[in-house]
């Protein structure tokens, strides 16, 4: 296979072969804001994004169930507004306990979401994590875990998840489809990566607003390209462009683009 | 394209890659990018920059026509009278980089602002990163903010007659420095390293607002990868005319090359 590297200046130049898929694997609509909404799609055609994985946040902290239910209804419409472009992950804060498990089965077995996005309201190896984790066992959906590390920064998040968090629950549930959210908007990205080398069941989004050089490439480097997820959180053009900047296989590349959110798909023949 | 933004050297807390001269070059070369203004990585940490600017300009001498040397100088240092001389006089370098945060002092210091008019009467111009890297991702050894938009502004209120680069800068139309009518002389250009041109457009906003012949092309490379800026440009919503200012002509007046 051949190694290529994607420096373009061509306009049109898109992200992946012809025919090939790109997924999203991490973005967000924004409540209330359907124009923004609309950008998002707009930037995604112009990069040759072909589907987004979406949640949309409630604005308090920590997330409030109300706010989480107002949130997923917002998903929904923009599943609606944009058919078989946006797919929905639930949002839910796991300390609502069944309230929280309800709203996930409703949003996956009744509405088509599929997935479940969790922020930071609790770490995930945090006992109150289990019922949720087991809930999307069942259901076969995947877990996107809001994550980061920095070492010294006085965290405005102080239950942020990182991927020590992350390893350990992975070991209690090694079924469990979890993705370690943006790499590149989640401080020290090299730990991160090495921190995620023993815990071979956790993927790792893509996303994220920082363009440091060399980062995707340390990731399969490390971790296999079979466990990366393509994903922009907002952050399109850096994200498209460090997807480009990677040294890859057609084959990592089709993986990393589309192919292994693909196959967290298919686990509930959503693919 | 000429790249405002570009390094050579080890920076002390992460690795790079391409961060030599011979790789910079195939980089640019790939890239499309014919030149580009260069200084040293291993200077932000140093307390002693000059060795590092020497360093540079070896690294520089043989490929002169395509990496324009930048010097870092720390006016809080001894000796910082003669290093930008030596910068200037011996090492051909084109401009000057400052580094208040990292490096103990504020743009407003009586030193700072010696420096500054120095370097304008040399007609050397003024970059100033506003970061180095995301706060969040900073050593443990290491605790430096952003350097702040109003001590970046009183800096170009006294020092009007000098011309300054923002490097690494974003939500400046959040701050005095983006807002338009801001009653700051018009002295000043930012780099697209770390803006944004989808969803919110700060590209779009800033070209709108300060003029489209104060927004310049960097990629920060090597620290970053240059592809991010160019893609940014691709995806820039404005005609040829002005993305050909941004690639290259504002640069190139600026560094007052042919």
């Amino acid at each position: 296979m051949t190694r290529r590297h994607w420096i373009s200046t061509a306009a049109a130049s898109a992200l992946a072969q012809p025919g090939a898929r790109v997924i999203d694997a991490h973005n967000h609509l924004r409540r209330g804001n359907p124009d923004g909404d609309r950008l998002l799609i707009a930037a995604a055609d112009k990069l040759g994004i072909q589907q987004l994985c979406c949640s949309t946040l409630p604005p308090e902290r920590p997330l409030s169930h109300e706010g989480c239910l107002a949130s997923n209804a917002w998903t929904l419409e923009g599943m609606r507004r944009f058919p078989g472009r946006v797919l929905g992950y639930c949002t839910v804060n796991p300390g609502y306990g069944k309230s929280a498990l309800e709203e996930v089965r409703r949003c996956v077995e009744d509405r088509g979401f599929i997935g479940v996005k969790l922020y930071n309201d609790y770490r995930a190896d945090e006992p109150v994590l289990h019922p949720l984790i087991e809930l999307a066992i069942q259901l076969k959906v995947p877990i996107l875990q809001h994550a980061g590390h920095t070492a010294w920064l006085p965290s405005p998040q102080p239950r942020i998840s990182d991927a020590s968090h992350l390893a350990a629950l992975a070991t209690r549930y090694p079924e469990a489809m979890l993705i370690c959210a943006h790499i590149c908007g989640g401080g020290d990205w090299e730990w991160t990566i090495k921190r995620l080398r023993s815990a071979r069941t956790v993927l790792l989004d893509t996303s994220g607003s920082v363009i440091d050089d060399g980062v995707v490439d340390m990731a399969v480097r490390e971790l296999g390209a079979e466990r990366l997820l393509f994903a922009c959180d907002m952050s399109m053009t850096a994200s498209a462009a460090r997807i480009r900047a990677a040294t890859l296989t057609e084959a990592q590349r089709s993986a990393i683009l589309g192919g292994n959110m693909a196959r967290l798909l298919a686990a509930r023949g959503r693919a | 394209m000429i790249d405002i933004n570009a390094y050579l050297g080890h920076y002390a807390f992460r690795r790079l890659r391409h961060n030599t001269a011979a790789e910079l070059l195939q980089l640019m070369d790939r890239a499309s990018i014919e030149a580009a203004l260069v200084s040293s990585a291993a200077a932000i940490a140093y307390r002693n920059a000059q060795p590092a600017n020497e360093d540079l300009a070896s690294g520089i001498r043989p490929h002169a026509s395509r990496l324009l040397g930048c010097a870092v100088v720390n006016p809080a240092y001894a000796g910082w009278r003669e290093d930008l001389a030596a910068c200037h006089e011996n090492l051909g370098m084109r401009a000057l980089r400052l580094y208040p945060r990292w490096h103990g002092y504020k743009l407003t210091d009586p030193d700072c602002l010696d420096l500054v008019r120095q370097a304008a009467t040399r007609g050397m111009i003024v970059t100033i990163p506003l970061r180095v890297e995301d706060r969040r991702q900073q050593s443990w050894l290491v605790d430096i903010p952003d350097v702040p938009a109003d001590e970046i502004a009183a800096l170009l209120r006294a020092v009007p007659q000098a011309k300054f680069v923002l490097l690494n800068g974003s939500g400046y139309t959040a701050t005095i420095l983006g807002k338009p009518a801001n009653g700051l002389p018009a002295n000043y250009a930012v780099d697209i390293c770390l803006l944004r041109t989808e969803l919110d457009d700060e590209i779009g906003t800033l070209i709108d607002t300060l003029g489209p012949h104060r927004v310049l092309f960097g990629t920060g490379m090597p620290f970053h990868f240059p592809h991010a800026a160019l893609v940014k440009m691709e995806f820039l919503d404005r005609d040829e005319t002005t993305k050909r200012r941004l690639r290259r002509d504002n640069a190139k007046a600026l560094l007052g090359l042919p």
